[in-house]
């Protein structure tokens, strides 16, 4: 039988032994995001050009998009005004292709309001594919349990997301009518 | 390639002196801050979804976002790591993490040097403007619009009101008084570039600061000062903060000897890095609000 005299000896044997399971814990725990690093990291490095987006309708008698992102500042002035019945809205951020405000009422954080222009990210364009409704003539989805979306002339996503459990289905959909979406489609 | 960040915000500590202390700042802003750990978790806490592949979703493209460079969050988060470091021994705080809440103050007294006011009030001010800079990488306002910062402190809450809560408390008051301001100030007014140049929280940073050469840089940092002095007088006199309160909370977790209060402050530079533990916090927070607005 083989004796091992020497704790370092012991430390020499276990040691790869605990390191390999903790190599194994740490990549099980990680594998669910893996795949999305390794797609992001690899080859080009931008969200602007990560699938040719394949959007060619537009509102008659107005020139094609471009394929790069419009300013987030392009939005703001179509977000709903927001300051009615001790509802108050707060920009919350403005980045390329998106701009986000937060909706509060009488001081908490009830939901969040956004304009996102899909060209970086036609997967979210393609859902609404299966909408089988509309809201003010654009189709319209549910997404998971706090969002309500519209999709404006096969390009920008107008969506409201709850942040607090009063904030009903009913009032994303309120709140969706309230941004200017032919504004929006003009852009 | 640099660490993904679903695996920094796993690796955000739930003990430890870092927490400790922002646990003991609790009463500075009741309620305000949570230790949202784990990239998982911060997505369901910060949605409110529960659908398994709409969070699957939230996450990917929170990771694409983040691994665009051109995006901004990265040097959000680099500038978060970098003034956190700031003069205190990375090396130290490593070590304190790992021993926990036990970690003793007096046995570490005999390591400490107390800053000079002079770097303190560098430091103070570095890190007020890493706060403008950072916040604007992240939200996507222009790089040197304090106007606008100062207007969206108005409403800061959760982890950054507690960042700002514990740069009040440990940078300010504490080793410098109910002063601070007066004091920073006038060492900031009188400062040369030549000075400002060997402050290493400076250095650390000093790439990523507005203003063009020393000098520029040296204004655009006494403008930072001046415009968020209002804020940090009310938020002081309204929250009825001074040193002995600061003091007494911390001593009710971590063993410090109140006679010694600019002793504490280097100790708690050296044993912690709240401004990056809640920087990867408010990071990933903003990260997942876009993620979720645009899937």
């Amino acid at each position: 039988m083989l004796r091992l005299k020497s704790p370092n000896l012991l430390a020499f044997v276990f040691l790869p032994l605990v390191l390999f399971g903790a190599a194994c814990y740490s990549n099980e725990s990680n594998s669910r995001w893996a795949n999305a690093q390794r797609e992001s990291t690899q080859g080009t490095n931008s969200t602007a050009t990560t699938t040719a987006p394949t959007q060619t309708q537009t509102a008659p008698n107005r020139p094609p998009r471009s394929n790069k992102p419009l300013a987030g500042g392009e939005f703001n002035k179509f977000f709903p005004a927001a300051n009615e019945n001790g509802y108050t809205r707060v920009a919350s951020q403005e980045k390329e292709g998106f701009a986000e405000y937060k909706l509060k009422k009488d001081g908490k954080d009830v939901a969040m309001l956004a304009v996102t222009d899909t060209v970086t990210n036609p997967e979210a364009a393609a859902k609404f594919r299966e909408s089988s409704r509309q809201i003010n003539g654009y189709p319209a989805i549910e997404q998971g349990s706090t969002a309500t979306a519209v999709l404006i002339d096969n390009r920008f996503q107008v969506k409201v997301l709850s942040r607090s459990p009063s904030f009903t289905k009913e009032d994303r959909e309120t709140w969706l009518q309230k941004f200017n979406f032919a504004g929006i489609a003009g852009l | 390639m640099s660490k993904p960040i679903y695996e920094i915000v796993d690796e955000l500590p739930t003990s430890g002196m870092t927490v400790t202390l922002l646990k003991s700042l609790d009463f500075v802003v009741p309620g305000q801050w949570q230790n949202i750990t784990g990239f998982d978790n911060t997505i369901r806490t910060v949605t409110g979804e529960t659908d398994e592949q709409i969070i699957q979703q939230i996450g990917e493209r929170a990771i694409h976002l983040y691994n665009d460079k051109t995006q901004g969050y990265q040097t959000a988060l680099w500038i978060y790591d970098a003034v956190g470091k700031g003069s205190g021994a990375l090396g130290a705080a490593a070590l304190a993490n790992k021993f926990g809440e036990n970690f003793s103050f007096l046995s570490f007294l005999s390591n400490l040097t107390p800053k000079a006011d002079t770097a303190q009030a560098i430091d103070l001010s570095v890190k007020l403007v890493a706060e403008i800079v950072a916040y604007c990488k992240i939200n996507g306002i222009p790089g040197d619009s304090i106007g606008e910062f100062v207007s969206a402190l108005a409403d800061y809450s959760g982890e950054s009101l507690m960042r700002m809560a514990a740069l009040v408390s440990v940078d300010a008051l504490l080793p410098l008084g109910p002063d601070f301001i007066g004091k920073v100030s006038s060492t900031i007014g009188g400062l040369t570039p030549d000075e400002l140049q060997k402050n290493q929280t400076f250095n650390q940073i000093n790439n990523e600061i507005p203003g063009g050469d020393t000098s520029g840089k040296l204004g655009f940092i006494g403008e930072s000062f001046r415009s968020v002095s209002d804020w940090m007088g009310s938020f002081v006199s309204s929250r009825n903060l001074t040193q002995e309160s600061v003091a007494s909370n911390l001593k009710r977790y971590i063993d410090i000897t109140d006679n010694k209060l600019d002793y504490v402050s280097a100790f708690l530079d050296m044993t912690t890095n709240y401004y990056e533990h809640t920087g990867v916090q408010t990071l990933a927070r903003r990260l997942t609000e876009r993620a979720v607005a645009e899937i």
